[in-house]
């Protein structure tokens, strides 16, 4: 067994509204190991969202602490979140959630532009043409370069989503029910090409989901319960 | 890297950024052709003050004084490039060959004030010694009227039938209907110590029309009429017995270099006041500038009161630019969610909203000094070619005895104003920037 490369020891996550409390995580326990494909099984309202954007840091725990490799994360000041979150963390949601005035090239490519200055990414702006071509090439989208999200079925967008959380070339995937809003068909094209990039790279996954099925799949099934993984 | 393809993007996207673009644009254009004309104006206003009175004016110049006297200190300093003297006095005239001008005296005498009234300001002068001094020959020169052309030019106050002369503006002579040999009775009056005191004593003589002047310079224009000095001295000098041989009420002074105007002036002043006896009066010595500073701060007052007008115009474009991008913002908040996942911070979301404020505010800048400085340019020739083609006069020169519609492009105003409105931009786009920075990204991630 070597080290995880993403975990959450002892997380809490707690939302006020008006002056109730509302717990949504409670006390959470969970590591990843590199390259591991982690199914996250939970009913609706269980809290699974919530563990995918604490362990994202786009959310910080309430308590407990989230470590990359091993170090702890969750308390790092905004930009180094920002930072360690695009260089190391790729998220596909499922409403693809790409940026609609883009062409499907561009909204790749502006995975590569997060960390960059003008000068310093015009200097690089070949390299990031060729490896965003690549990336779309790979999720079978050559012919659809200059075709905008309007432009694109559900099944092409979420290739495109996949494509730009690969780009910066990350660790880690979160994904939120990447195939809820497919049908089965494109959904299995799409798991399909989850698994192969698996697969092929070190990149861990977790995949947020309700279908027992595609869980079934993974190399690892955490339940979360009410806020708290099933042992 | 991402804020700025972002925001150019979200800019280009949205046509109703464009009108945000045209109001700056606008506001920007409109302050540089109106304030260039302004400009243009009042620089031609002070040029021909300063022709017509000279650089320096000293005035309240004490009967018993010797101009010679006078003349000697004035020269003597070292940017002083000629004196003149002169006699302004005021009075009314009359002719009995006058043909008045049938219906609006106005529309005779193209607006020019003063002109059509028998008011007048005489203004006794040397033509010998006035030509070094003011453009009193130029303005002879400009009549082509055959009839009100002075016969010989290099001596234009010559006595005509052994009567002085008179040379009028063309306005004053076409308002009233006379041209050149015309008789013209000339009354004024001058205090005069009697037995009982001072009391005011009437003067008159006849003169001839010796022929026109055209300064092009209105408030001149209407009232002044040239004669010459000697005629003037016999006029008015007869009834007091202290004035001087030489007695000049006013001296015209031109100087080398127009920009020691003020410390020439002032040391002048210095120098005529030097040995000034106890109780009287000392002698004026004014600027054209000061001298005339109601007329030129009115049109300066004007021209500050249409940049604030104008400015106007450039506040609405902000508004524009504070509403395009609240909408903007509020239609992006996925975009924020995205861009947070991505990696963005919260001050790079702030950025790329308030570069798409200072997009919108430095594109319609940069139009709008464009447009602007190109309009101004061409503003005479656009108004000749309106005039031409359709017959319609956009600047009516004429009402302001202009022979073209002046301009002066200050480009310390135009980097003023371009400056405004992208700081203007910056500070409407702000607020929505701002509040973009301030959206919870996991908002719109949670709520599709």
């Amino acid at each position: 067994m070597t080290d995880p490369i993403l975990s959450a020891e002892g997380v809490t996550k707690t939302y006020r509204v008006g002056k109730r409390e509302i717990p949504v995580l409670r006390g959470v326990d969970f590591e990843m190991q590199p390259g591991e494909m982690v199914a996250l099984l939970g009913a609706s309202g269980a809290g699974k969202s919530t563990l995918l954007h604490v362990l994202g840091l786009l959310d910080p725990p309430t308590e407990g602490r989230v470590r990359f490799e091993d170090q702890s994360v969750s308390d790092l000041p905004g930009p180094k979140r920002a930072k360690l979150r695009h260089r190391e963390i790729g998220f596909v949601f499922q409403f693809y959630h790409l940026i609609p005035e883009l062409t499907a090239l561009q909204n790749v490519k502006l995975g590569t532009m997060m960390d960059q200055g003008p000068l310093a990414w015009l200097g690089e702006r070949k390299q990031h043409d060729q490896d965003a071509r690549a990336l779309l090439d790979r999720v079978g989208l050559t012919e659809r370069l200059t075709h905008r999200p309007d432009e694109l079925s559900g099944g092409e967008r979420q290739r495109v989503a996949i494509a730009r959380a690969l780009v910066a070339n990350p660790r880690v995937i979160l994904a939120d029910e990447p195939t809820g809003n497919l049908d089965s068909s494109t959904s299995e094209s799409v798991l399909e090409l989850l698994f192969e990039i698996n697969r092929e790279s070190n990149i861990a996954f977790l995949l947020v989901t309700h279908d027992e099925g595609l869980a079934a799949r993974c190399d690892r099934i955490v339940r979360l319960r009410d806020g708290v993984i099933d042992a | 890297m991402y804020r700025y393809f972002l925001a150019i993007r979200y800019v280009l996207s949205r046509r109703v950024n464009l009108l945000g673009m045209i109001g700056v644009s606008l506001g920007v254009w409109a302050l540089i052709v109106v304030v260039a004309i302004f400009s243009g104006y009042l620089t031609e206003v002070k040029k021909r003050l300063i022709g017509a009175t000279s650089d320096i004016g000293a005035t309240l110049i004490p009967e018993d004084t010797a101009y010679v006297d006078l003349a000697v200190e004035i020269e003597a300093d070292p940017n002083v490039a000629a004196c003149s003297p002169r006699i302004v006095w005021y009075g009314v005239s009359y002719s009995p060959d006058a043909e008045p001008a049938r219906g609006n005296g106005q529309l005779n005498t193209n607006g020019i004030p003063g002109a059509s009234d028998d008011f007048i300001a005489l203004l006794g002068v040397d033509p010998t010694i006035e030509k070094n001094v003011t453009a009193m020959t130029e303005w002879i020169e400009n009549v082509d009227d055959p009839d009100l052309r002075v016969a010989d030019a290099s001596r234009p106050l010559a006595e005509l039938d052994g009567e002085p002369t008179l040379v009028l503006s063309t306005a004053r002579a076409k308002a009233h209907g006379l041209s050149r040999g015309d008789r013209v009775h000339v009354s004024s009056g001058v205090m005069h110590e009697g037995r009982a005191g001072e009391a005011l004593e009437l003067v008159e003589g006849w003169f001839r029309v010796g022929g026109c002047f055209d300064s092009e310079f209105a408030v001149f224009d209407g009232f002044h009429v040239y004669a010459h000095i000697d005629a003037m001295r016999a006029l008015l000098g007869a009834k007091s017995s202290n004035k001087s041989e030489t007695w000049v009420n006013e001296i015209a002074i031109r100087v080398k270099d127009a920009r020691e105007t003020v410390k020439t002036s002032q040391r002048i002043r210095r120098r005529l006041n030097r040995d000034l006896p106890p109780f009287r009066n000392p002698i004026r010595v004014r600027t054209a500038e000061q001298a005339n500073s109601q007329e030129i701060l009115s049109i300066d007052h004007q021209r500050s009161l249409m940049q604030l007008v104008l400015y106007v115009i450039m506040i609405v474009a902000a508004f524009l630019v504070f509403a395009t991008l609240s909408m903007m913002v509020t239609e992006k908040t996925h975009d924020i969610g995205i861009l947070t996942a991505l990696g963005a911070t919260p001050r790079g979301v702030t950025f790329v909203f308030l570069a798409c404020g200072l997009t919108i505010s430095i594109t319609g800048a940069v139009l709008g000094v464009l447009t602007g400085c190109v309009s101004a340019i061409y503003t005479d020739a656009f108004n000749t070619l309106m005039k031409d083609w359709f017959d319609v006069d956009l600047f009516p020169t004429a009402i302001y005895n202009l022979t073209h519609v002046p301009c002066e492009l200050d480009p310390v105003w135009i980097a003023t104003v371009a400056g405004s409105a992208i700081g203007l931009g910056l500070v409407v786009s702000g607020i929505p920037a701002w509040r973009a920075g301030r959206h919870d990204p996991l908002e719109s991630l949670r709520n599709e």
